[in-house]
């Protein structure tokens, strides 16, 4: 028998609810396998590489400061890690170090310009991370100074026959690199990304050279390859023996009293992963809750189908069909509907594919590979066998005298059961997706302790130091602008960090979040103000004076006992010296909320012609210029700040950013998240509608006989809907508190990512619960309604 | 052919127990054109039905072709669905999504009859019933009568032993009720077994033999042109 000609002709069959089953499905599995392909994304991460299951990345694990127990532990070592590992630890097959440029504007001799990220990298690189290489010889090319390899990507912007060209960077004026090679492009799915790859032994060129340090200036993202078999475990003591050896750690450890430092191997594979675990849990579950909502609904629709047709498994039986036959057709009419349910989930998919890309932060090509594929396929597979299973269980299993019987007639109690699923659904996804957008707001919009609103900033990068008082002056003209000043580091892009040390000078007391320089007047602009002492003025301070928050004057209080007060005390800071503190000031959210740096922080005077100075002396040191402009200002005021730094820019590429964007920006993944949520909120509560339009018409058409002899023995229809919606109303009562619970666990799992955090209120719960009780008793009503509210008379003659 | 031996039907509630049927002994032989009669609620349809294997007794014996019935596996008795057993129905029940051709084909699939063969078949069978016109329609675009004939012409493709047929004018009116009575009779000279259940005294004498049912029990079994005590 052609089940699949049999199927075909069944989807347009009125009553079969073919239509209905499709939209859900298909918009259920086109979120489902979206959120999940994601998620599997995430673990994609690094797998191209050859042997990516031997590669490790070296950890530094270090106390940040010794009033802490717990260890910090960052992807970075000192540049003589990688080298020595590979010489001194047996196991460690080889090993390569890298270190970030960052992301620059370059410029071709023709003058014309791009945008890449650069590294250093040494001759080991491509032996531990190897890419193909489409022109020249990695090797050789990683040997020689002031040579650099681009990608497919870049040599296919600046036009080809790239080989032999010679390139400058904005921020290091002067310094040409030629390209000597052309590597493939990097797929999206990699944590260390970048374009441009310079040999590491160029470094000095560019920068303090510290590749060969022990310790300190640990900036080299370190990759090791081990032998087969090998644990990284195990190599522990050969590591400890090379700590000895190098870094005296011994006596840093009497020193310090206890484990200062130690390296760990972390495999390449679960870099990524490793970090985003909260979104992976609420990504999952969000996928996890779509599919089941969207699978019950299928099923409950399918089944109700089937009902109708069970005298037609009853014929077949009496035609001399086994169960086996039975199901044979049931799966065939799954499998058109499933087919035609992926071609609309992937309609929906391109439809939305732009969208996507940009919450998701990739291509959704980049999750084209095995990792995410191969799963996938066995999800889509085991719904489809789960979905074909059940109905064709169930529909081969009615006995054929029942079948004959009205079959219809019986109490359908597991209808409500799986309607309890999608009730489930969505008040999980309801109840997470309001904690999270109130979360998302509480984030963004609460106060971080300093002034955004009319902040512009924009960087001297690749601007002549001999103009620089010449744009501060035009910047100071314009009518627009209320002050101008000049800082090192930006509050919400973090700080890096530095040691305050003892009085005696002999211990570390803790780290501190240094923005190093700031004159008189950055802080003024960011609305930061000093609560004790004084701000920096060019009377009140010397160059190198310190203002420290007031995190960092507590923590001095208790470590020096200066009971006092901290204000015009000296005080040591590495990489900084001996200081005097001028003033401190109120604490402010160092990053973002999402994830705050929690040390104090320190701003170091330096006076506006030093940093004038200090660019002129140095063509590669930059800095931000604040500007602050007044609240009459209008839009136009960024494009005109833009124009004054064009003028002493010679490719005219100034870029101008305001403050309160991006601040905004930090909460990019946030944001993103919640979008995903309203998404996912979108589909189920669809999907449950659809699942309760068909509950409600199949019950009103199930009990049609029953109504009409109610209604005929004087009951109203009104009495006959509170039935019905009583009996609808205490299964979703349970399945939405087993929804809540649900989304209390995820939220407050996910939410202890967050040091601010939104208070669990039990309002939240009840509100949505109650939000999903009034769309089931209306979208119940209006369709049990519809169809059930007939002539009886009719209702029995039909029946 | 058929024997039932002291054959009970009943429905166990919690206090007490429900007889449809209640000590059923009854001989069919093979080429008999057996008519059930009784009143509603007799348990024709009951017994039917177990004698067709799509219900078994609570209690007793039912051998078919001298094989134990009572002990067959549902495997078992599909076999004898395929080979041995057709059922024609009150109300036709025709697969509504498949054509004439595809409802009067559907057992020699089951059969595992090879396509070639089907088609013949199939061919032989529509011409006989004269429905070689209506092959591609599906059931809703027949009347009462020609579904019928499809019904019976399902029922008989694989050429079964035993017929079984429930009523099978009750839906129909007199003239077509006619039809399919004289068709069920040429059938069963050409020596296929049949056992209806009826309501009508006229239809039952289409037939060879009446059994009698009245609450759950034989009251009666007599040839037809015999004279009925119960019935008066």
């Amino acid at each position: 028998m052609n089940y699949i000609k049999i199927a075909t002709r069944r989807l347009f069959k009125k009553g079969e609810h073919s239509a209905t089953r499709i939209i859900s499905l298909a918009a259920g599995l086109a979120f489902g396998i979206l959120l999940l392909a994601e998620v599997l994304y995430y673990h994609s991460f690094d797998s191209f590489y050859p042997d990516a299951d031997r590669l490790f990345v070296v950890h530094e694990n270090f106390k940040m400061d010794k009033s802490s127990d717990k260890l910090s532990s960052y992807a970075s070592t000192s540049g003589a890690i990688g080298p020595g590992l590979k010489a001194e630890v047996p196991g460690v097959e080889m090993a390569t170090r890298i270190t970030h440029m960052g992301t620059s504007v370059f410029y071709t001799e023709d003058q014309k310009k791009y945008k890449a990220q650069f590294i250093l990298a040494d001759e080991f690189f491509f032996d531990v991370m190897p890419r193909s290489m489409v022109e020249g010889n990695a090797k050789e090319i990683l040997k020689s100074p002031m040579n650099c390899m681009i990608s497919t990507k870049i040599a296919s912007e600046i036009g080809g026959g790239v080989v032999g060209k010679v390139i400058e960077l904005k921020e290091y004026p002067g310094k040409k690199l030629t390209i000597a090679g052309v590597f493939e492009e990097l797929p999206e799915n990699t944590n260390y990304e970048y374009d441009v790859v310079v040999p590491l032994i160029s470094i000095g060129k560019f920068m303090w050279d510290g590749s060969d340090n022990w310790l300190g200036n640990d900036r080299y993202y370190t990759c090791v390859k081990l032998g087969k078999g090998i644990k990284p475990e195990s190599l522990a003591p050969a590591v400890r023996k090379m700590q000895e050896k190098h870094q005296d750690i011994v006596k840093l450890e009497e020193k310090h009293g206890g484990m200062v430092l130690k390296y760990t191997f972390k495999p390449i594979l679960k870099m990524h992963s490793d970090n985003l675990q909260d979104i992976i849990l609420i990504l999952s579950s969000i996928a996890i809750a779509v599919l089941i909502v969207s699978l019950m609904n299928y099923i409950l629709l399918t089944l109700s189908v089937l009902i109708s047709r069970a005298k037609s498994s009853a014929v077949h039986k009496t035609c001399g069909a086994q169960p086996r036959n039975i199901q044979q057709m049931i799966f065939s009419e799954t499998a058109v509907l499933f087919a035609l349910s992926l071609v609309g989930a992937l309609l929906i998919v391109l439809a939305v594919k732009p969208l996507a890309e940009n919450e998701l932060g990739h291509s959704l090509g980049a999750v084209l590979n095995p990792i995410v594929i191969i799963p996938i396929v066995g999800i889509v597979i085991f719904i489809m066998a789960l979905i074909s299973y059940l109905p064709a269980r169930f529909f081969s299993k009615i006995p054929v005298v029942s079948a004959f019987r009205q079959y219809k007639q019986k109490k359908n109690k597991w209808k409500l059961a799986l309607l309890s699923f999608q009730f489930a659904g969505a008040a999980f996804i309801l109840t997470t997706l309001v904690i999270v957008t109130l979360q998302y707001d509480n984030l963004k919009n609460s106060p971080h302790g300093y002034n955004t609103e009319g902040v512009y900033f924009g960087s001297t990068s690749g601007m002549s130091g001999s103009k620089i008082g010449t744009v501060l002056h035009q910047l100071r003209s314009m009518p627009e602008v209320e002050k101008v000043g000049l800082g090192a580091c930006l509050p919400i892009y973090g700080a890096s960090g530095n040691n305050v040390l003892s009085p005696d000078k002999e211990k570390e007391l803790f780290n501190v979040a240094d923005f190093y320089s700031a004159d008189e007047n950055y802080l003024s602009i960011l609305g930061v103000s000093v609560q004790r002492g004084e701000m920096f003025s060019e009377k009140a301070a010397v160059r190198g004076d310190v203002i420290i928050s007031q995190k960092g004057a507590e923590m001095l209080k208790i470590n020096n006992g200066w009971t006092e007060g901290v204000v015009g005390k000296d005080v040591t800071i590495t990489e900084h010296g001996n200081t005097t503190i001028r003033g401190v000031y109120s604490d402010f959210i160092v990053g973002s909320k999402a994830n705050p740096d929690s040390r104090p922080s320190v701003f170091f005077y330096r006076p506006e012609a030093a940093f004038i100075k200090a660019a002129q002396k140095n063509s590669a040191y930059s800095f931000k210029i604040m500007v602050k402009v007044h609240s009459t200002a209008q839009t136009g005021v960024m494009k005109k700040i833009e124009k004054v730094f064009n003028s002493a820019l010679p490719y005219n590429d100034a870029v101008i950013k305001s403050l309160s964007l991006e601040q905004g920006k930090r909460y990019t993944k946030q944001r993103g998240f919640r979008n995903a949520m309203v998404a996912g909120n979108i589909v189920i509560l669809l999907i449950t509608i659809i699942g309760l339009l068909g509950y409600a018409t199949n019950e009103a058409i199930r009990r049609k006989k029953e109504l009409a002899i109610r209604q005929i023995n004087g009951a109203k229809f009104s009495d006959i809907l509170r039935i019905f919606l009583m009996d609808l109303e205490l299964v979703a009562i349970p399945a939405i508190i087993v929804g809540l619970v649900g989304a209390w666990f995820t939220v407050d799992k996910w939410m202890e990512n967050f040091a601010s955090k939104i208070p669990l209120h039990w309002g939240i719960f009840l509100g949505c619960s109650l939000f999903i009780l009034v769309l089931v008793a209306v979208a119940s009503t209006i369709n049990f309604t519809r169809n059930a509210n007939q002539n009886p008379v009719d209702a029995l003659r039909t029946e | 052919m058929i024997s039932l031996k002291d054959i009970d039907r009943y429905y166990q509630s919690r206090f007490q127990r429900t007889f449809v049927l209640k000590g059923v002994d009854m001989e069919i032989k093979s080429g008999e054109f057996v008519s059930i009669m009784g009143p509603s609620g007799a348990g024709k349809s009951t017994l039917l039905n177990i004698i067709g294997m799509l219900d078994d007794p609570s209690a007793g014996e039912y051998y078919f072709m001298d094989n134990p019935v009572h002990k067959l596996k549902d495997k078992q008795k599909t076999e004898y669905h395929r080979n041995h057993i057709g059922f024609i129905f009150q109300a036709y029940h025709l697969i509504e999504n498949l054509t004439v051709y595809e409802n009067i084909e559907t057992p020699l699939v089951y059969k595992g009859i090879k396509s070639k063969e089907r088609k013949a078949m199939v061919a032989d069978i529509l011409d006989r019933f004269n429905m070689v016109a209506k092959k591609d329609l599906f059931p809703d675009q027949l009347s009462g009568g020609q579904q019928q004939l499809v019904g019976i012409a399902r029922a008989v493709i694989a050429n079964p032993t035993l017929l079984l047929a429930d009523e099978p004018t009750g839906n129909l009116h007199s003239e077509q009720g006619e039809m399919i009575m004289e068709l069920l009779q040429e059938l069963n000279k050409e020596g296929m077994t049949i056992i209806q259940v009826t309501h009508s005294e006229k239809n039952a004498q289409y037939g060879t033999r009446i059994v009698r049912l009245v609450d759950g029990l034989v009251r009666e079994d007599i040839p037809t042109n015999a004279k009925s005590l119960v019935a008066e």
